[in-house]
């Protein structure tokens, strides 16, 4: 039950973070990819971040464990990022903004967009036994992290990925690294 | 307060701030559950509970019964919660509305008929969680999840995503891009 309630209230706050990010639009996810509005890759380096400054410090002190880490599996990771950049821009969504915009009462979210997702679901779970395992074979070096995989001091990649992160807003923002609206 | 108030009431806000608060989430995620946050895999979950209810002989599988298990896991929580949140959002701002095709960029790109907006979203949704499978995990489970933790998985996921993103709305907005 504890565990139901903690999701429950994380997850309104995620709907929330990406309501108020305007990632809930179709014209703001697209527009990422046409590199005229770069809110997403802020959003997404901003919470990267932010969330790795508290967990790998926590983890440090002894306060906490990482749950499983997601795997890396080279050619799965690549050719699924790959299918999953074109269905983002041409729906301008991704399953958690289209579950967000479904709240704010956007029927195209609400009927097509989650039906969407459960048949996709259906799809991969019946067909999972034979793609999922060839895929996952290549390259895979299971549940890693950089730090541990490079043999580098986990804080100090933190502190490096921040910088990088840091440099690439004063990039967008200042130096203005993007294309300009037509 | 005021100032809060008036924040809470703002449609959109700066994308650091949201993420900055996305990111609070993250860590609270790991500490109180010591699970990740994520979206697509929710809908397995429910997918195979849809399933084992109709054709329970097809959904008896490896997949179904071990690798995404059918029924309501932290994961559909975290889907209500998120559809709540966006709900909750909308309220905020007083954006809250019932509504279709109410993007007008869309229109330029597509066109203004309904029927093509539901058959697109339809067809990206499919792609969108078929591929979310593949990868292990989509924008939230993968990319924002696994990126915190800093994965290489999630970095893959990520270029793999733009360089794909990019070419496709270049062919979606052709001279307009």
């Amino acid at each position: 039950m504890y565990t139901y309630i903690v999701a429950l209230v994380l997850g309104v706050f995620f709907g929330f973070a990406l309501n108020k990010a305007g990632l809930t639009r179709y014209t703001k996810i697209v527009n990422q990819f046409r590199l005229t509005d770069m809110a997403v890759l802020k959003f997404m380096m901003t919470a990267l971040v932010v969330t790795m400054l508290g967990v790998y410090p926590l983890r440090a002190l002894g306060l906490i464990t990482f749950p499983t880490v997601p795997a890396t599996y080279i050619l799965g990771n690549v050719v699924g990022g790959l299918v999953f950049g074109v269905g983002m821009a041409l729906a301008g969504f991704c399953p958690g903004t289209c579950v967000a915009g479904a709240g704010e009462g956007k029927l195209d979210y609400i009927v097509p967009g989650l039906l969407g997702f459960l048949v996709g679901a259906i799809l991969y779970g019946l067909t999972y036994q034979w793609v999922f395992p060839p895929i996952a074979s290549v390259a895979n070096y299971g549940s890693v992290v950089i730090p541990d995989l490079w043999n580098v001091n986990p804080i100090l990649a933190v502190i490096v990925f921040a910088c990088m992160a840091l440099v690439l807003f004063y990039l967008i923002d200042r130096m203005g690294m993007h294309r300009k609206q037509a | 307060m005021n100032w809060f108030m008036k924040q809470l009431r703002k449609e959109e806000w700066s994308p650091y701030a949201a993420g900055a608060l996305l990111g609070i989430v993250g860590i609270l995620t790991v500490v109180l559950s010591n699970k990740l946050l994520g979206a697509s895999g929710g809908f397995e979950n429910i997918a195979g509970l849809f399933g084992k209810a109709i054709a329970p002989a097809a959904f008896n599988n490896t997949y179904f019964n071990f690798v995404m298990p059918a029924g309501i896991t932290y994961s559909v929580i975290l889907l209500v919660g998120i559809f709540f949140g966006g709900m909750l959002g909308a309220f905020s701002s007083g954006t809250f509305k019932l509504r279709t095709m109410d993007d007008a960029q869309w229109k330029t790109a597509y066109g203004s008929q309904p029927w093509k907006r539901w058959a697109m979203l339809f067809f990206g949704a499919i792609l969108l969680e078929y591929a979310a499978g593949i990868a292990g995990g989509c924008t939230s489970g993968l990319a924002i999840s696994g990126g915190m933790l800093l994965a290489p998985a999630a970095f893959l996921f990520i270029g793999g995503m733009f360089a794909s993103g990019i070419l496709t709305a270049l062919v979606v907005y052709g001279k307009r891009f």
